[in-house]
């Protein structure tokens, strides 16, 4: 034991003497004052290396609290259940915002159409196809009382026949909306249409959606595959200045002009 | 250590007193990190760990202090072990302080530590000695466990331990010598 370490604690061969102090230091109990000064220098040692904090030795504080603060909530309401809980009840109700949306919106355009059937400001084909429906009043001066077999008042994408046509045929020109996408196109271009003439509506019952006629000519544009019954040919809009971006849907037989929009 | 009070204290931090067991971290802490700086290079990143896992028992503990930190400590080696065995599985540099931590063996060394006689440094100077001495003496020490223990955590005898522990300070001892810290 004493080999490994000659010179320590001279006079004291044997190493069983300085046993009982080597205890009570690692026991960190105060030596005698009488002990050989390499012990006091060894306690002041230990005592150092047992001392209090030093700097960044604390860092940790913050993450074991958290971890604490986390652990520690009553049970059965844990900040983890709560969180996922949140995250369940902010899923699901931007899960169902989505139809309930597309459900509002369906309802105010339906109730819008059928209103404005009744206040007989549609244009003339489907004003004439509401007066069939849900007898709605009759265009006024319709001379062909069905003139459409399909249209639906409020046109999508999606649901009009022909609609893809519509964007070959018609595409946006970008010197009306210069920089701005598809959807942006017809709005702009609607109010420069409208710029100029009394209107209180921006935005037209049968907005095609992208690209208006440069001419107004009433000759058909595109004839697409059917896809309910019978063909369906795009008329562009009436000559009349009201009626430059409105355009309906009729019947290849029957050919109509759109009916001014107000 | 805590003392006396540390039976009311656990018991706060038990019921969910932050204070409590802010209390009972400061305490532990330090000594956690300049034990675990000797057996795991990411000495934060275990202690970090230490720390979730006595949380997740600590309403399950009972115990007075010396109990407690054994407890802590014991769990501290297990997951430096675990911190160990990824190491060997993803090799890693070590950290620069790390290594100052784990190579103190010069008389330089010695000397800056007495001089200064800052916890780091002589925690490094410990380090200095062989592995299983320097191990119990901080487990003795700094951590202020006692022998039995140490003993179950190092898997030795209460008798082996003791004598490990002689020998790590007396040859720490001829370290201060050399350093000539009875000056």
């Amino acid at each position: 034991m004493h080999g490994e370490m000659p010179g320590f604690f001279p006079g004291r061969p044997g190493g069983e003497h300085d046993e009982p102090l080597l205890d009570m230091l690692l026991e960190r109990r105060p030596i005698p004052p009488g002990a050989p000064p390499e012990m006091h220098d060894l306690a002041r040692m230990l005592a150092a290396a047992a001392g209090p904090a030093e700097s960044g030795e604390l860092a940790g504080e913050v993450a074991a609290m958290a971890v604490f603060a986390r652990r520690s909530s009553p049970p059965g309401i844990s900040p983890a259940v709560s969180r996922s809980a949140r995250r369940r009840l902010s899923g699901w109700s931007a899960r169902g915002r989505a139809p309930l949306a597309a459900a509002v919106t369906v309802l105010t355009a339906g109730l819008g159409s059928t209103a404005a059937a009744y206040a007989d400001v549609l244009p003339t084909p489907i004003q004439q196809f509401a007066h069939d429906t849900i007898a709605a009043p009759a265009p006024s001066g319709a001379s062909h009382p069905s003139t459409a077999s399909a249209a639906s008042p409020q046109p999508s994408a999606g649901r009009q026949p022909g609609g893809a046509g519509r964007r070959q045929d018609h595409p946006a020109p970008s010197a009306l909306a210069p920089g701005r996408g598809a959807s942006q196109g017809p709005r702009d271009r609607q109010q420069g249409l409208d710029h100029g003439r009394k209107t209180g509506r921006n935005v037209p019952s049968c907005y095609p959606g992208h690209g208006l006629p440069q001419k107004p000519t009433p000759s058909p544009t595109k004839t697409p595959a059917p896809q309910g019954s019978g063909s369906y040919t795009w008329t562009p809009p009436s000559p009349s200045p009201q009626a430059t971006d409105c355009v309906v849907l009729t019947t290849p037989a029957q050919p109509k002009t759109a009916r001014p929009m107000r | 250590m805590i003392g006396a009070a540390f039976g009311a204290t656990l018991a706060s931090a038990q019921a969910g007193d932050e204070a409590a067991f802010a209390c009972i971290f400061r305490d532990v802490q330090p000594a956690l990190l300049r034990y675990l700086g000797l057996i795991a290079p990411e000495a934060e990143d275990v202690a970090g760990d230490t720390w979730v896992q006595v949380v997740a028992g600590l309403a399950g503990f009972r115990g007075e202090e010396r109990a407690f930190r054994a407890w802590l400590f014991t769990i501290a080696r297990h997951r430096a072990a675990d911190a160990g065995r990824s190491r060997t599985r993803r090799p890693a540099v070590p950290l620069e302080m790390s290594e100052e931590v784990q190579q103190p063996v010069s008389a330089d060394t010695a000397d800056l530590a007495l001089e200064a006689l800052s916890a780091r440094a002589v925690v490094g100077l410990i380090a200095s000695l062989p592995r299983d001495q320097a191990e119990i003496i901080l487990l003795r020490v700094v951590a202020g466990l006692e022998a039995n223990d140490v003993a179950r955590m190092v898997g030795k005898t209460p008798g082996a331990v003791r004598v490990a522990a002689h020998r790590g300070l007396r040859r720490l001892a001829g370290l201060a010598e050399r350093a000539d810290v009875t000056q």
